[in-house]
């Protein structure tokens, strides 16, 4: 725990001296890694799978920026909301999704994820298709925080999700999560409720996923539908799988690589090829994803354990 | 009104016969090897943009199409061999992932081969619009339900009139018996795979006169080719003829209707609805448990 603060502190210091461009890529990370934190609880422990968890990141984004700009909502208390919006959603979701399984659950999330998207492109409350322009940022007494205060607040939210999810999944409950993945009638046959551990996995994936959405809500202070299209959950599933799925580290360390890969090869690519434009760095993504899906299961932060334990 | 719905109906069915080829993709991989591909939409967008950019370059309509099969057939097999077969083992969720993999992979090919342009192809037969009782059936939309009537027909023939089908439709029954019979599985689920990305390129190619190709198509038309596919039954192909219509047109009346922005939101309400109320689709026959 000691060290987990050092580490942090640490972090936080080194961030302060970066440059404003390097700040703003940790702060992604931070609000991404966040994301693939809640993902890595229902994928990796509970071993279900969600294509749909950018919905859950649009639903937060939106709720705190509606409420900051038609009710003048402080955007602290808009973290707090935006959780809560994604939250309930899945909550009432869970009903219907969580009673599939495997091929059957991804397509009820992606199909969650698309209407979601459809819907707030379509609502005029929420901007319609030209989104909401102006979301107030955060406020800490007179300071309107910059790059570098959103990269701190990211990763002190991360620090507080990591250490409750890493007690969550330390203790029998993680142990539960792990038993239903593995079958679910023989974790019920140990007394294991699978479809209320399975909703409350789901639901926290969805609280993290709110907060992550709020937070880039007022870091950006530009939402529209398509930011929080399909290819974005690919995206979240790509770090997750990157990184480790059952593995808490591997959640950070895949937002980290997928986000600072994709710049790279944003900045790379168009030298190499001149005519390559816009998603230049899907090709790379679809590629790795399925080498380490072959190669590499268990994820970088897996493969690095295993070595240190051998 | 009434001539509106009509006229919205048929514009659904142009739609849906280009759901129901992809959709047919989908069913014949899932049944083969209980896999749903997510790269299928994909194929479609090979076929188009092959078949466009080949026609652009003055070669003969017939020949850019068969091209553009063939190449979606090939990436298929490639992808197959590459992607799909070194992790047959893996448990589902990951082969889920790996073909969302595949997906990706393959549209980012796409962007570095023909940039993000969209490329436009004429239609196969100049001539006016068919008029059907006051409502306007555009020129392609025969040649599009001809691909159906071939794509289906051969199938039929193939899986009901042939050995190797039968022996195809024994790997599906049961396959730890067929096996023992000396089928093949994995051949079998090789050849399905490509057909499948063969069928999908013949939809991409007959719907590029109507939406025009771009790199980026594929994700839409996939997405509505499962949605037709689980509607019908994923392990029924009539159903995903039927599934594939009746997506078509219930995208098209209620985006008519309401506002052609909440057409592929309707796919998928359905989409969920379905998954809830009857899960193995209208014509389908088990929820497979793996």
């Amino acid at each position: 725990m000691r060290n987990a603060l050092i580490l942090f502190v640490a972090g936080i210091t080194a961030v302060w001296f970066l440059s404003p461009y390097a700040q703003g890529l940790v702060a992604l990370i931070g609000i991404y890694a966040l994301v693939t934190l809640g993902l890595n609880v229902f994928m990796g422990f509970a071993g279900q799978v969600s294509l749909g968890q950018a919905a859950f990141v649009a639903l937060g984004a939106y709720a705190s920026a509606t409420l900051a700009l038609r009710l003048h909502v402080s955007p602290w208390l808009g973290l707090v909301a935006g959780g809560c919006a994604a939250g309930i959603a899945a909550y009432a979701v869970s009903f219907i999704t969580l009673r599939l399984r495997e091929t059957y659950l991804a397509l009820a999330t992606l199909a969650f994820g698309i209407v979601v998207s459809v819907a707030f492109n379509e609502l005029d409350f929420f901007g319609g298709s030209s989104g909401l322009k102006d979301i107030p940022g955060l406020t800490i007494a007179s300071w309107n925080l910059d790059v570098r205060g959103y990269a701190i607040v990211a990763w002190a939210l991360v620090a507080i999700a990591f250490c409750f999810t890493r007690n969550l999944v330390g203790s029998g409950y993680g142990r539960a999560l792990v038993a239903i993945s593995s079958g679910e009638l023989g974790a019920a046959a140990l007394g294991i409720d699978p479809e209320r551990l399975k909703r409350e996995a789901f639901v926290l994936s969805a609280v993290y996923a709110g907060v992550a959405g709020a937070l880039y809500a007022s870091y950006v202070s530009y939402i529209d539908s398509t930011s929080f299209g399909f290819l974005l959950s690919v995206n979240f599933v790509l770090m997750s799988v990157l990184g480790g799925l059952r593995s808490l580290w591997g959640a950070l360390i895949g937002a980290a690589v997928v986000v600072l890969l994709g710049q790279f090869l944003q900045n790379v690519v168009p030298l190499v090829i001149p005519s390559a434009r816009g998603d230049v760095q899907s090709f790379f993504f679809g590629v790795i994803l399925i080498a380490m899906l072959i190669l590499v299961p268990q994820g970088i932060a897996g493969r690095l354990g295993s070595w240190r334990r051998a | 009104m009434i001539a509106e719905i009509w006229q919205y109906l048929l514009a659904g069915i142009a739609v849906g016969a280009i759901y129901a080829l992809i959709a047919a993709g989908f069913v014949l991989v899932y049944q083969v090897t209980g896999l749903i591909n997510f790269a299928q939409g994909e194929f479609a967008m090979l076929g188009a943009m092959t078949a466009a950019s080949l026609a652009g370059a003055g070669l003969p309509a017939l020949w850019a199409a068969a091209l553009a099969v063939l190449v979606a057939s090939l990436v298929g097999a490639l992808g197959y061999l590459l992607a799909i077969r070194p992790a047959r083992k893996a448990n589902p969720v990951i082969l889920i992932f790996i073909t969302l993999g595949l997906s990706v992979a393959i549209r980012g090919a796409a962007l570095f081969v023909w940039g993000t342009n969209s490329l436009s192809l004429n239609a196969f037969s100049s001539g006016t619009s068919v008029v059907v009782f006051g409502g306007v059936l555009s020129p392609q939309t025969p040649w599009v339900i001809g691909a159906d009537v071939l794509v289906f027909g051969a199938l039929y023939v193939f899986l009901r009139h042939t050995p190797l089908g039968t022996a195809v439709r024994a790997a599906v029954a049961n396959p730890p018996i067929a096996r023992t019979f000396g089928i093949p599985l994995a051949t079998i689920g090789f050849w399905s795979f490509v057909a499948a990305a063969a069928i999908g390129g013949l939809g991409g190619v007959v719907v590029a006169p109507i939406t025009s190709a771009s790199y980026d198509m594929g994700l839409t038309l996939g997405l509505a080719g499962f949605v037709a596919a689980v509607l019908g039954g994923l392990d029924s192909l009539p159903g995903a003829l039927a599934g594939g219509f009746l997506l078509g047109i219930f995208e098209k009346v209620s985006g008519g209707l309401i506002s052609t922005g909440w057409e592929q939101g309707v796919g998928f309400i359905i989409l969920i609805a379905v998954l809830v109320l009857r899960p193995q689709g209208l014509l389908g026959h088990t929820v497979r448990r793996a």
